[in-house]
């Protein structure tokens, strides 16, 4: 991991703080595009992933955003509580899974915490003059984050406030685009749940691509304990039902790397060279996919082989 | 030997030999966690805690996990998740019998301790349980502490005892392994010492 340099904290809204890092030599940092995250670890070993919200074009420095959550695991309460200007921090270079593609035009959205992916592709949006629009929702008024930015972006950027207005019209939203709208979505699980629910309402042509910060709530079969073979290291691994794959593997000292252990980041990645995967992993494959996220997935056959 | 060979001191002879506190000693003594406090919580990854059942049967077990894992959820409240162990949990029955117990709270570095004294619960509150995930687990229990008493420990032991010096580090080559102390307090031969190590290789992998 390289090591960089909080350079700049200012308190966006009462419960969300953008962080601006630095290397420690100011040197240039490795590029990135809109939807790019990165997997940052503090001083204290906590390992969290964050998109980055500031300007592509400027490499001096990368903007995180975070969110203080009332029931945190350590990462958010350290962020709001202890870190400051000068603090060190560790990431991995920039991931992107939330890609935008090409199409024809464009509508983002963003609720609460997720506008950070959401502001980096309005902008490059409004840069390229691309047909886009974007809606961003918050609970109440004070909680719109990056709002001087927002406004810089014109007309193409409603806010809507919930607690004032009630409930975004997701619907309405969905039924209005034209054929071929490319429709982006960051923000809470139940905000991601009821978007992915009603994408039978999009026009021909029209896909959604989400991201989401916290795993997907979905029912399993129990664990049963399965084997891997691993092609690379000829290591032949017997992962128990009470333990991750991922940790079975690391503990096999198969090099595989993992950081938000709850398969949301897709650090992990590895590629199934036979057998059936039993994907629970909340990325935006399909059950078909030969990717497996081995901190959270399982197999359905008792054998796995992986390209590790 | 028995204890009693030597002479015990009683308390205005052991008062006449030290003298009294002073007032500022006294002073830093506060009920509660300031942000000085919480911040040294925040980056300590490592406490010793005290319990006593109510016979006053004494017990001190080691904690440890990422810092900043004994939480404060606010200025007299801390939270101490139960990660996996030997399942003796000395601790919790102690607490369950007699609910006040110490903590002295470490900073790998720093000379000073923190610590607290209170009183606790354990708990199995499910949102709280949530709240202490570390590395994909759960804890199924925590220890809940309302803190009485909280002062910053000086640093003369630490210093005196050069802990953090890492040219110290040695002094564990000079001790006899995991392995072959268990095997001999258990009545094992020596060499079954060797399959515990291993064993213990193997457990340590797992650490949640």
């Amino acid at each position: 991991m390289t090591e960089l340099v909080v350079r700049e904290i200012i308190t966006e809204t009462p419960s969300i703080r953008s962080i601006r890092l630095e290397s420690p030599d100011g040197s240039i940092l490795p590029p990135w595009q809109p939807g790019s995250h990165v997997d940052l670890q503090l001083l204290t070993r906590h390992e969290r992933q964050y998109s980055l919200c500031g300007d592509p074009g400027d490499l001096t420095s990368y903007r995180i955003a975070v969110r203080r959550e009332p029931r945190s695991r350590g990462g958010s309460h350290y962020i709001h509580g202890f870190l400051r200007v000068g603090s060190r921090v560790w990431v991995r270079p920039p991931r992107n899974l939330f890609a935008l593609a090409d199409a024809p035009a464009y509508l983002l959205l963003a609720a609460g915490i997720g506008i950070t992916p959401i502001l980096s592709m309005a902008r490059h949006l409004a840069a390229q003059d691309a047909d886009w629009r974007m809606t961003y929702a918050t609970r109440h008024r004070d909680d719109i984050a990056f709002a001087d930015e927002l406004a810089a972006l014109g007309d193409s950027v409603t806010t809507h406030v919930s607690g004032e207005s009630g409930r975004l019209d997701l619907p309405a939203l969905l039924s209005a685009l034209a054929p071929g709208t490319a429709v982006y979505a960051c923000g809470p699980q139940a905000f991601i749940d009821d978007l992915t629910g009603l994408a039978g309402l999009l026009p021909e042509g029209s896909s959604i691509h989400v991201e989401r910060f916290e795993p997907r709530q979905r029912e399993h079969r129990p664990n049963a304990p399965f084997t891997v073979v691993c092609t690379r290291s000829d290591l032949t691994v017997e992962v128990p039902a009470k333990r991750s794959m991922l940790e079975t593997l690391q503990g096999a000292g198969v090099p595989v790397e993992g950081s938000c252990l709850r398969g949301i980041c897709g650090s992990c990645a590895l590629n199934v060279l036979e057998g059936e995967p039993e994907h629970r992993d909340s990325l935006n494959g399909d059950d078909q996919s030969t990717t497996i996220y081995p901190c959270v997935s399982r197999s359905l056959s008792p054998t796995l082989t992986v390209d590790a | 030997m028995d204890i009693s060979d030597f002479p015990p001191v009683d308390l205005p002879s052991l008062r006449s030999t030290l003298g009294e506190p002073g007032a500022p000693t006294k002073q830093k003594i506060t009920d509660f966690l300031d942000d000085n406090c919480l911040a040294f919580l925040a980056h300590s990854p490592f406490c010793c805690l005290s319990t006593a059942d109510s016979a006053g049967n004494c017990d001190c077990s080691p904690r440890g996990d990422y810092p900043g894992f004994v939480r404060a959820l606010d200025e007299r409240t801390v939270v101490i998740p139960d990660r996996l162990g030997n399942r003796i949990a000395d601790s919790m029955t102690n607490i369950l019998d007699n609910g006040h117990v110490g903590l002295l709270c470490f900073v790998p570095g720093m000379t000073e301790t923190l610590r607290i004294n209170g009183t606790a619960t354990v708990t199995n509150d499910a949102s709280l349980l949530a709240m202490l995930e570390q590395d994909h687990a759960v804890p199924d229990l925590a220890i809940v502490i309302r803190t009485e008493q909280v002062y910053l420990h000086c640093g003369r032991a630490l210093l005196r005892a050069g802990l953090w010096d890492p040219e110290l580090q040695d002094l564990a080559n000079e001790v006899p392994s995991s392995g072959q102390i268990w095997a001999s307090m258990s009545g094992f031969a020596p060499e079954v010492g060797d399959d515990i190590n291993d064993a213990m290789a193997g457990a340590y992998r797992a650490l949640y």
